[in-house]
């Protein structure tokens, strides 16, 4: 079958998309590479073989808490929300991506 | 651990599920159906397992359960691998046992400090000089050793001792003590024989050593009016006296003298020097030796001619021996007699670090040690390759594993932390089995180095040491266990895994070349510690088996002490004129003598003779026998007459020398001439002997020379006596009847040193025969670990030509030449290793030639032997593996293609 055309993360921003996809509410692994499919307009693409080794490294990190939950359709998930320190941790990474874009945008326009 | 290890292991098993549980739902609603839909959700999420494998490294204690599963499979390919498994673990254990024994003990005897508070304060006093100061003094009791053009010597008149001890002030605190004694000792009517040392009052203070019962020695102890004290030794104290601390406050008799146990040394305190074991302590003015020499304890205690205490002093805090030094020169030349006519080769004091404690040892064993410790540093690196080759070969058995667990999803890190654990597994069960080869070859040491008489050293392992040759192998076991993984991680992808998987023909062109290198090293260490066998063997052998001129069977020696344990001169003639009657009349024995020194025992008694009338001086041997002791070791005079019991009696000054003593005087008319002892102190008539007869010339001292010999008539007020018995038949026949017949003339006496002539030659040989057998053991460790090493990568390069040989065979080749085929791999292996260890050898050779009395290290004979022995160690690794391929079957072979 024919998929649509999908760009892959550039590298470092994996975790700023899951600390921004968390921060909505609690939400598990499956809804947060749904959810960034959704709102890139299917243009983001996480891969699989990322997406759990990096939510497992920003739960270590303190970062990301994690719970089991009834799902409404299925079985038990494991729901992702952010801590304290993931919300500083958010806004700072935020602000970076914003100023590194940003002075990227620059340079292209010049 | 393994309760969150799993509760982490079904979470990620969950969510994984649950993930591809919607993937699975998003294509059913596109349409398909359940299974394609499972399939396309399975497809779409990639390798779960690789997936799950880093979320696992991602975890907090992912590197606990993985140390618990790497060594769960450690064990497992342990199991598998049984026989390189042991391999690895015994060459470790070997290499480190043997290292840290020879290691510890040169600790011990040449760097350690004596176990003493502020050992560096320590200084030992002697004075250095040009040969014996005859101006200065009559007699001496110490030693003297050539030292840059000087000779030190050790020994102090008491009056000496007792101005400097006093004038030195607070520079310093000085310490006499003589060389300690063997004798008769008698605790609870309990005779024994104990080793005992005379010391100052201030000796134990000084030296600042506690006492674990009662109290040590002090000054007040140390008066001709003070009653006789004295302090034991914890050995002493534990074999001797009982393990009683009542002991302490009751009589203890030394020589005839009732002395009081004053108190019980701490067990650290092993004396002066490892190997001293000195088990008894006497304060100087009731030292039992003195009381029972010619002139007594005053006298010699007043004597400033007479030197024969050894000295020691603790400088005190802030002064340094160039400060002591001048100090105790000046007092030591107050106490002479008179000024030396030549003031420039007058003694004068000479200090010697005294940390470590008296040197005596340290000099007598510094070179063999380091030799020792040479050879079994070889063995160490000959056991470090061979774990190297073996893991080697693991590794490369293995890199299909290897290869299929990264492809499966293992990080490179993991694989690496995978290999390092099995290798850390190996190196900890080396470890713990070195310790037990290190005890086994300390207590084998300990019995071989010997201090003054026969005591074994005191012997302990150092962990210190163990941790350091632990860390060697260990290192060698890490590098080479990890090497594998590196090189599996650089190279490894799909393309290699199916490259592997093919024919096993292909495998050998890339694989395991340097196992080949390593055998060949290891062949060529082996080749020096095989000559090193064979080269000490030899010349214990040459040793042991020269003529002495005698027949050693049959012969019998002990002591007696009659003179020390109740006996007066005037009965003392008597007594011996019995016994020597009583032992010859003893069914078994021909005949017995008696003689004033021991013989086979280094000698003891050295003049210098002169014949009346010629210039010539000649160093001899001395010995005092009785009629009948010659006789036993040769039934024939060359010339003269033997000693006869009026000779003794009567005491003329009658001597017989030895055949090259009289060969080298001019033959058998010196018999009837008159022999001079000379070199005695100045002022006296040198004693004057005729010569009576002369004898043939037996080794008399050691087996190893051949000094010449002066027979004299033995004293019968002599307070001790050798006996020496001739017997028909073997001593544990005869001794039975002999200790009967000594209990008949006096049930008090003991019989002292009782051996055999051939154990007492072989005593003499202890430093031949130590280096001889450690020797031999490293020359065997290092012909099987090489042998192990040579027969694997042997075996191993024979299974990765299985195709070629089946071809072989299957086009005609006899078995007989496919074995030839795989032993001249195995001995063109063996022959580069020799060659390239004949330079090495060369050059051990001439430093093994110290040790070596009187043969060359590399006559052909020994290359020859050792040659043999390694082509023999080598046809046997290679044998078997060519024996094997030669039994293969071509078609099974050719089928496996």
């Amino acid at each position: 079958m024919s998929m649509p055309k999908k760009t892959d993360l550039i590298q470092g921003t994996l975790d700023l998309l899951i600390l921004k996809t968390v921060a909505n509410g609690p939400i598990h692994g499956y809804g947060i590479a749904q959810r960034i499919l959704v709102t890139s307009k299917e243009l983001l693409q996480v891969q699989q073989g990322s997406l759990y080794p990096a939510l497992h490294r920003l739960e270590r990190r303190g970062v990301l808490k994690a719970e089991w939950r009834e799902t409404g359709n299925g079985p038990m998930a494991k729901f992702y929300s952010l801590t304290a320190a993931g919300r500083t941790c958010l806004r700072q990474e935020k602000e970076q991506w914003q100023r590194y874009a940003g002075a990227v945008a620059m340079v292209l326009e010049s | 651990m393994s309760f969150f290890w799993k509760r982490a292991e079904s979470e990620l098993q969950g969510e994984i599920a649950h993930h591809l549980h919607h993937l699975a739902g998003e294509y059913e609603r596109q349409g398909y159906t359940r299974e394609e839909a499972l399939r396309l959700a399975n497809r779409e999420f990639g390798g779960a397992t690789q997936v799950k494998e880093r979320c696992r490294e991602e975890r907090r204690w992912a590197w606990m359960t993985g140390l618990r599963q790497d060594i769960v499979f450690g064990r497992r390919m342990m199991r598998r691998n049984p026989v390189v498994t042991a391999a690895a673990v015994i060459s470790l254990a070997l290499g480190i046992g043997a290292n840290t024994a020879i290691i510890s003990l040169m600790d011990l005897v040449l760097w350690r400090d004596l176990p003493l508070p502020n050992p560096k304060q320590l200084t030992l006093v002697d004075w250095k000089g040009h040969g014996f100061p005859q101006e200065l003094a009559d007699s001496a009791s110490g030693s003297m050793r050539p030292a840059g053009g000087w000779d030190v010597a050790d020994f102090f008149s008491y009056p000496a001792f007792e101005h400097m001890r006093k004038g030195v002030g607070a520079l310093a605190s000085v310490v006499a003590f003589t060389h300690p004694d063997q004798v008769s000792v008698s605790f609870a009517g309990r005779p024994t024989v104990a080793r005992e040392r005379s010391v100052s009052g201030n000796f134990f203070s000084t030296l600042e050593v506690r006492p674990q019962y009662g109290r040590l020695l002090s000054d007040d102890d140390d008066t001709y009016a003070a009653p006789a004290v004295a302090v034991v030794s914890h050995s002493f104290w534990a074999h001797a006296l009982g393990m009683d601390p009542a002991a302490v406050g009751r009589a203890i008799t030394i020589d005839n003298h009732t002395y009081v146990i004053a108190g019980v040394l701490e067990p650290g305190f092993y004396g002066l020097s490892p190997g001293d074991a000195t088990e008894v302590y006497t304060p100087m003015h009731h030292a039992s030796f003195l009381r029972d020499g010619s002139l007594g304890v005053r006298a010699t205690l007043e004597n400033n001619r007479d030197w024969g205490m050894q000295l020691l002093a603790r400088r005190s805090r802030g002064v340094e021996d160039a400060g002591l030094q001048p100090a105790l020169d000046v007092l030591f030349r107050a106490t002479w007699t008179q000024s030396p006519k030549n003031p420039g080769a007058a003694p004068r004091i000479s200090l010697d670090e005294g940390r470590r404690g008296l040197g005596l040892l340290r000099q007598q064993f510094r070179n063999p040690l380091l030799v020792l410790g040479g050879l079994v540093t070889l063995l160490l690196v000959i056991a470090c390759v061979n774990i190297a080759n073996l893991l080697m070969a693991r590794a490369n058995a293995r890199q299909k594993e290897l290869a299929m667990r990264i492809s499966l999803g293992c990080g490179r890190v993991r694989l690496m932390r995978q290999l390092l654990t099995e290798s850390a597994m190996l190196a900890i069960l080396g470890g713990i089995a070195s310790i037990g080869i290190a005890w086994a070859t300390a207590t084998l040491l300990g019995q071989f180095l010997v201090g003054f008489e026969t005591v074994p050293i005191a012997f302990v392992l150092d962990w210190r040491t163990i941790a350091i040759v632990g860390a060697v192998g260990t290192a060698a076991l890490l590098v080479f266990g990890l090497f594998p993984a590196w090189q599996a991680s650089r190279r490894l992808d799909a393309s290699w895994l199916k490259l592997r998987a093919g024919s096993v023909g292909v495998v050998s062109r890339q694989g395991w070349n340097s196992g080949r290198w390593f055998v060949t090293f290891q062949m060529a260490l082996s080749l020096i510690l095989v000559m090193a066998a064979v080269i000490f063997t030899r010349n214990l052998v040459a040793i042991q088996s020269s003529d002495p001129g005698f027949d050693r069977r049959n012969l019998i020696l002990f002591d007696m002490r009659p003179g020390t344990s109740g006996y007066d001169k005037s009965r003392l003639p008597q007594f011996y004129f019995n016994l020597e009657q009583r032992l010859a009349a003893t069914p078994g024995v021909f005949d017995a003598g008696l003689a004033s020194m021991r013989p086979m025992n280094i000698g003891g008694w050295w003049e210098t003779v002169r014949l009346a009338g010629q210039l010539n001086r000649y160093g001899v041997s001395v010995n005092a026998v009785t009629a009948s002791y010659l006789p036993l070791y040769t039934s024939r005079m060359i010339a003269g007459r033997n000693f006869t019991r009026a000779d003794l009696t009567s005491s003329p000054s009658v001597a017989i020398i030895s055949e090259d003593l009289a060969l080298k005087m001019g033959g058998n008319n010196v018999v009837g001439r008159r022999l001079a002892i000379v070199g005695g102190p100045p002022g006296r008539k040198p004693p004057e002997y005729e010569v009576v007869g002369i004898a043939p010339a037996i080794a008399a001292t050691s087996i190893k020379e051949r000094p010449y010999v002066l027979w004299l008539p033995f004293p019968c007020d002599t307070p001790q006596a050798t006996v020496v018995l001739r017997t028909s038949q073997p001593a544990q026949m005869v001794l039975p009847a002999i200790r009967k017949a000594v209990k008949e003339i006096d049930n008090n006496l003991p019989m002292v040193d009782t051996t055999t002539m051939e154990e007492q030659i072989a005593k003499g040989l202890q430093r031949e025969r130590m280096f001889a057998t450690l020797c031999n053991g490293f020359g065997v460790l290092a012909l099987v670990l090489s042998v192990v090493g040579l027969y694997g990568v042997i075996s191993y390069r024979a299974s990765q030509r299985r195709g070629e040989i089946g071809v072989r065979l299957a086009l005609g080749a006899r078995p007989r030449d496919v074995v030839s085929l795989i032993l001249r791999e195995g001995l063109g292996m063996a022959v580069l290793g020799v060659v390239l260890g004949v330079p090495f050898l060369w050059l051990g050779g001439r430093y093994l030639q110290k040790e070596l009395t009187n043969m060359k290290a590399l006559d052909p004979g020994s290359l020859f032997l050792g040659l043999s022995v390694l082509l023999l160690a080598t046809l046997l690794a290679a044998g078997l593996p060519a024996l094997r391929a030669s039994m293969l079957d071509p078609a099974e072979t050719l089928r496996q293609e």
